[in-house]
């Protein structure tokens, strides 16, 4: 379902010009799992961010469902992250003004919230099994509950594929192991997930790992018996 | 919830933040409110001290002149004959004054609107001292010379009374109460007037019928003093027609004393408006300043909901919506305080003078306000959606 040819990113020019992607492709089948390592600085983040559209590409394309949307507009982009890529960030990044509910109904507001959308959202916080914390403001939840908030955000809009970065890495094991459980649960679904990671544990729940290095990719492996 | 729920819970929970920017606001528009305010109790001073020029039409008997030449010298004009204005006249006056002020403002009903005070001149003796006595209508008069005060006694009521000029009273050595006459008639003097600095200080005024009954002069005045105060009278057409329309008298505009109370009023106007164009501007610029920094700290925030699925239009629709609230708190309280300021200042700027609050500079204020609030936004707020989502997330 999603293609990324040939992928390259360049920051600055001259003497700060740092090249975060090169030449990057891979392929993400529907219901796909892929885990994407490397050591820090390597382009991790920067490969997710040229799939949704969250930075533009310097050249190679990416193509979902048969269509380019590397070179799409704005507002192009935007139908995309309403309902066929979303994110799920390290840093949770919920709106620290609204509540745990509000959150998750945040994207149905952005396309046009109706009577039911409430309800809608009171469910899916029900699914990350948070339905008794929906009136709490982000700074009164732990982080693995901030997590669950935030992966209900960006599952409400029923989206194909998830972009999540680092989404275990400010947790201990135990809440970790709770919020990969439920990408598991996300992907039985059939929902696609590509997942940067520092954990080899946690990139063992993939069927694929990519191993970046200097923004290429140096190793990849096929996990048969994945967990 | 809709879009401004989530804005007012935004705006809810950063509340000191907002009040700051608002306050940028509070201080444009109510310097503004504030000048426009006191500029407003100016106008009415300024026009209660015009009301003292008096007459703004004099109608006088058509006279004859005769110019008195030396060759290319002239003498002068000689008046001939004794001239006067038939009483009969005054309602065909009425008629034309106040058709004109109606025509040039618009007025539907007809009461009497022009005040026209008729006067007769004797020129007689008093207790052995040739002066000038005046027959006047009291009422219309007292309208006419607002700036009268009596010094003693009280202002003409009934027939054979008598008002005083302040010099007169003295020259005289006339007190309230005396008896003057006056070609076999009498008088008693029931008040003395303030010194004017005008001829009125040397003058003694009856009224009207009085004098006309001692003289033999029932019927006719000398001249007519029209008062038409306000800015758009037209005395300038009211004194053509009724030349054109009365035979045997001459209307003349006042015509000096009309354009230096328009030109006084309009460069006070230009004056006070120009002082609140720059307050605005200035004040803008701190609006701008502040809506910058606020639209700034909140780029994550912007990156956030764009990566949710919030398009650039309802970015920027939201940042809005903020703008019109701080607005609407912005122009509410900027015209409180601007009156407020008008209250205490004013009265430093024009001595004295009452400071009435303006009811309707408070929707003036309240579209200012949203004005500078919306403008002001909206750019930053637009520049804002413009930033990578992925570099906002890299903000803070
Ligand atoms: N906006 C930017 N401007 C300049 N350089 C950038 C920018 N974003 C990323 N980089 C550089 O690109 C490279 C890859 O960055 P990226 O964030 O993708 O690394 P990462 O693999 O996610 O690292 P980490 O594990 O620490 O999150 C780094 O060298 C980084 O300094
Ligand atoms: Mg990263």
């Amino acid at each position: 379902m999603l293609e990324v040819k040939n992928a390259s990113k360049v920051y600055g020019e001259g003497d700060t010009k740092v090249v975060a992607l090169n030449n990057v492709s891979l392929q993400v089948n529907k219901g796909d799992f892929i885990a994407v390592m490397g050591p820090s600085g390597s382009g991790k983040s920067t490969l997710l961010n040229v799939i949704g559209g969250l930075d533009r590409l310097s050249g190679g394309e990416v193509v979902l469902d048969g269509k380019r949307i590397d070179n799409l507009d704005e507002n192009a982009l935007v139908e995309i992250r309403r309902g066929k890529i979303a994110y799920v960030f390290q840093q949770y990044h919920l709106l620290s003004s609204l509540t745990a509910i509000e959150n998750v109904f945040l994207p149905l507001l952005f396309c046009g919230a109706n009577r039911e959308s409430l309800d809608k959202a009171m469910g899916i916080l029900k699914v990350v099994g948070l339905e008794n914390r929906a009136k709490h403001k982000p700074s009164q939840l732990s982080g693995g509950e901030q997590q669950r908030v935030a992966i209900a955000r960006a599952i409400v809009n029923n989206p194909s594929l998830i972009l999540a970065d680092e989404p275990t890495g400010n947790m201990d094991q135990e809440t970790g192991a709770e919020i990969l459980s439920l990408f598991d649960q996300l992907n039985t679904q059939g929902r696609s997930i590509i997942m940067v990671t520092h954990s080899p544990e946690v990139a063992k729940h993939a069927r694929e790992i990519i191993f970046l290095k200097d923004g290429q990719i140096v190793d990849r492996v096929e996990q048969k018996g994945r967990i | 919830m809709k879009l401004y729920h989530l804005v007012l819970k935004d705006i809810l929970r950063r509340k000191k933040r907002v009040l700051y920017a608002a306050l940028g606001i509070v201080i444009a528009a109510m310097t503004v409110v504030g000048i426009l305010t006191i500029a407003t109790a100016g106008q009415a001073k300024i026009y209660s001290q015009l009301e003292k020029y008096g007459a703004n039409l004099n109608v006088v008997p058509a006279i004859s002149n005769v110019d008195m030449r030396l060759g290319d010298l002239s003498m002068g004009a000689l008046m001939v004959g004794e001239n006067y204005i038939p009483e009969a006249k005054l309602p065909e006056i009425r008629q034309i004054a106040d058709g004109e002020i109606r025509k040039a403002l618009g007025i539907k009903d007809d009461v009497d609107i022009a005040t026209i005070a008729p006067k007769l001149y004797v020129n007689t003796k008093v207790k052995g001292t040739s002066l000038l006595v005046v027959g006047v209508e009291p009422k219309e008069e007292r309208k006419i010379k607002t700036w009268w005060k009596i010094q003693e006694g009280k202002y003409l009521e009934e027939r054979d009374q008598a008002l005083l000029g302040a010099q007169t009273a003295q020259l005289l050595k006339l007190n309230i109460g005396d008896k003057i006459s006056f070609n076999g008639s009498d008088a008693t003097v029931t008040g003395i007037l303030e010194e004017t600095g005008s001829s009125d200080d040397y003058q003694i005024f009856v009224p009207m019928q009085t004098l006309q009954t001692a003289f033999n002069k029932e019927g006719v005045v000398s001249s007519v003093d029209i008062r038409a105060l306000c800015n758009a009278c037209p005395v300038e057409i009211i004194a053509d027609s009724i030349n054109q329309n009365i035979t045997g008298v001459r209307a003349l505009a006042v015509k000096q004393v009309a354009e230096t109370e328009m030109g006084m009023m309009d460069k006070m106007n230009k004056f006070m408006l120009a002082l609140a164009g720059i307050t605005l501007v200035i004040g803008a610029f701190g609006v701008v300043n502040t809506m910058m920094t606020s639209v700034h700290e909140r780029i994550k925030d912007i990156g956030i909901m764009r990566a949710v699925g919030a398009s650039r239009r309802q970015i920027i629709k939201a940042f809005i919506y903020e703008a019109v609230i701080i607005g609407i708190v912005g122009g509410i309280f900027g015209y409180l305080a601007g009156t407020l300021v008008a209250y205490g200042v004013g009265p430093l700027v024009f001595e004295g003078t009452a400071i009435n609050y303006v009811p309707q500079y408070l929707p003036l204020s309240l579209l200012l306000a949203i004005f500078v609030a919306v403008v002001s936004t909206a750019y930053p707020a637009f520049r804002a959606t413009t930033v990578k989502v992925s570099d906002s997330f890299r903000s803070l």
